[in-house]
């Protein structure tokens, strides 16, 4: 494949950016050159100091992902299916989903304090409503012969919700679960950067703190090849879960 | 009344909170009794006391919101209808995407210091990349015909931009706005606790840390109800400006 005018831009400007620190165009402590950053990313990931910080990230990005997209579903199909639990529960849950993650942590910081069941909690917070709307929208999607048909079959309620609904519902489910992965990420992030001692947001603030600018950067670059990766993994994985959908030719985007 | 059942919920779990604060089964040093904070809240509403940090969120949330979704739209539509635009720019777009926008502040402070310009920019930052990438769908997905349509009437750039491309990607950038706001609420809120000048964000964090319970909620009760209004009067706007689409 022949470079295109983007590509030569990109290089252009990481050329630009090696450059100007070099010469001292842009003279700077905060501005160190882009092979500096490069440099520190690799030997701060080969001294051993960030692969924990890295793990403990996604240890808690994982759990309160999990945490809140079980949720999500199981709320968006009780909300659906029983529309009494819609009901008496949907105000407080869009009183709930606008309030600005970040606010949130504060008043959690009281009742589970500064380690990982706050910081998992945040996520699981976060992660939560995107699935819960999409597994709504997919619910609503299903089709009404499917469901029908089960009926006939003398399938019960509850055998219906688990067997035709929720995998009709799943491709939307997983749309949502992708939405909430990359918020996830950022929002374990956040956590650290305001609370506690713990995982690569907290590096990243004392990076700031200490004007390591070199690591600070080289943090940023992992976060978001790190952020890359698992959108990448994630597609790779549902692509492979619900393969039908896709040999369908449908997308699910909503 | 639609929502009445789930509004009682509500006033029944506040009812509670109030007993079980009182009766000593939840610490008042975690949760002070719902009145109590109602009591400030109300305070701070009558003195007006409110206002100035309240105001000095919204706007740092207005000015990095517009900047971003100006930005994304210009951007967007320019990579929508002209393939060597697209070509130039995609990489790069791919590449500061995935970039966690909060991640950024800590730089943006080294740079531009804790004021306004650090929280505005990391607002427009979060801002344009949902707006510019759903703008760039919206305009790639003008039917073709209609464009052929526009040409074979001698439509210049310019009318057939205002006329036709964008008037259809607007449910697109609508969208991609509505998705905006809600992370333009977030990244102006992180940036105020991590600068630490003031505004809701910084207030709430301020008030915990110094154990002014009753305050951290009376402050975090304006910034959900300014969460919900700001989503409330987006929707209602998005809904006038599609009149046309049905629904």
């Amino acid at each position: 494949m022949r470079p295109s005018s983007g590509l030569w831009l990109v290089l252009a400007l990481m050329a630009l950016w090696e450059v100007s620190a070099r010469l001292h165009w842009v003279d700077s402590p905060n501005w160190p050159p882009l092979s500096t950053v490069v440099v520190a990313l690799f030997h701060d990931i080969a001294s051993g100091e960030l692969p924990p910080l890295i793990g403990g990230t996604l240890w808690r990005m994982g759990a309160g992902l999990a945490a809140g997209s079980i949720a999500g579903v199981v709320v968006g199909l009780a909300f659906c299916l029983a529309p009494v639990t819609r009901l008496l529960l949907g105000p407080a849950v869009e009183l709930l989903r606008p309030i600005p993650v970040p606010a949130i942590i504060p008043p959690l910081v009281l009742f589970l304090g500064l380690d990982d069941p706050m910081k998992i909690t945040v996520v699981a917070l976060t992660a939560f409503f995107p699935v819960l709307t999409n597994t709504m929208q997919g619910v609503a999607a299903v089709e009404a012969e499917a469901v029908q048909m089960g009926r006939t079959f003398g399938v019960g309620p509850l055998r219906r919700a688990a067997f035709i609904v929720l995998p009709a519902t799943a491709p939307y489910a997983l749309a949502g679960v992708r939405v909430a992965l990359g918020l996830s990420l950022v929002v374990a992030v956040v956590a650290e950067m305001i609370a506690g001692e713990a995982g690569i947001g907290h590096y990243l603030v004392m990076m700031q703190f200490a004007g390591r600018a070199p690591e600070m950067y080289a943090t940023i670059i992992l976060l978001a090849v790190l952020g890359y990766a698992l959108n990448r993994g994630f597609v790779a994985m549902e692509r492979r879960a619900i393969h039908w959908w896709f040999a369908l030719g449908r997308q699910a985007d909503g | 009344m639609r929502h009445s059942p789930g509004i009682l919920v509500l006033v029944l779990v506040i009812g509670f909170l109030e007993f079980a604060v009182d009766a000593g089964m939840i610490r008042r040093a975690l949760l002070p009794p719902p009145s109590a904070t109602a009591e400030v809240l109300w305070e701070l509403l009558s003195t007006g006391e409110f206002l100035p940090p309240l105001l000095s969120t919204l706007k740092l949330v207005f000015a990095g919101f517009f900047l971003g979704s100006a930005i994304g739209v210009a951007l967007g539509t320019a990579m929508g209808i002209s393939p060597a635009m697209f070509r130039l720019f995609e990489p790069l777009v791919e590449l500061i995407r995935p970039i966690p926008k909060s991640a950024l502040v800590p730089p943006l402070m080294l740079f531009l210091g804790i004021d306004d310009a650090m929280k505005i920019t990391s607002v427009t930052l979060v801002v344009t990349f949902p707006v510019l990438l759903n703008t760039l769908q919206g305009v790639r997905g003008v039917d073709r015909v209609m464009l052929d349509a526009a040409r074979t009437h001698g439509w210049g750039l310019g009318h057939t931009l205002r006329h036709m491309i964008l008037p259809a990607a607007l449910p697109f950038i609508l969208a991609g706005m509505r998705v905006s706001l809600g992370l333009a609420m977030v990244l102006a809120v992180l940036s105020e606790m991590l600068a630490g000048q003031g505004g809701l964000g910084f207030l709430i964090l301020d008030m915990q840390r110094s154990f002014q319970l009753r305050q951290m909620y009376a402050w975090l009760v304006i910034l959900a109800v300014l969460g919900l209004l700001l989503n409330s009067i987006f929707l209602l706007a998005e809904r006038r400006a599609l009149f046309w689409q049905r629904r």
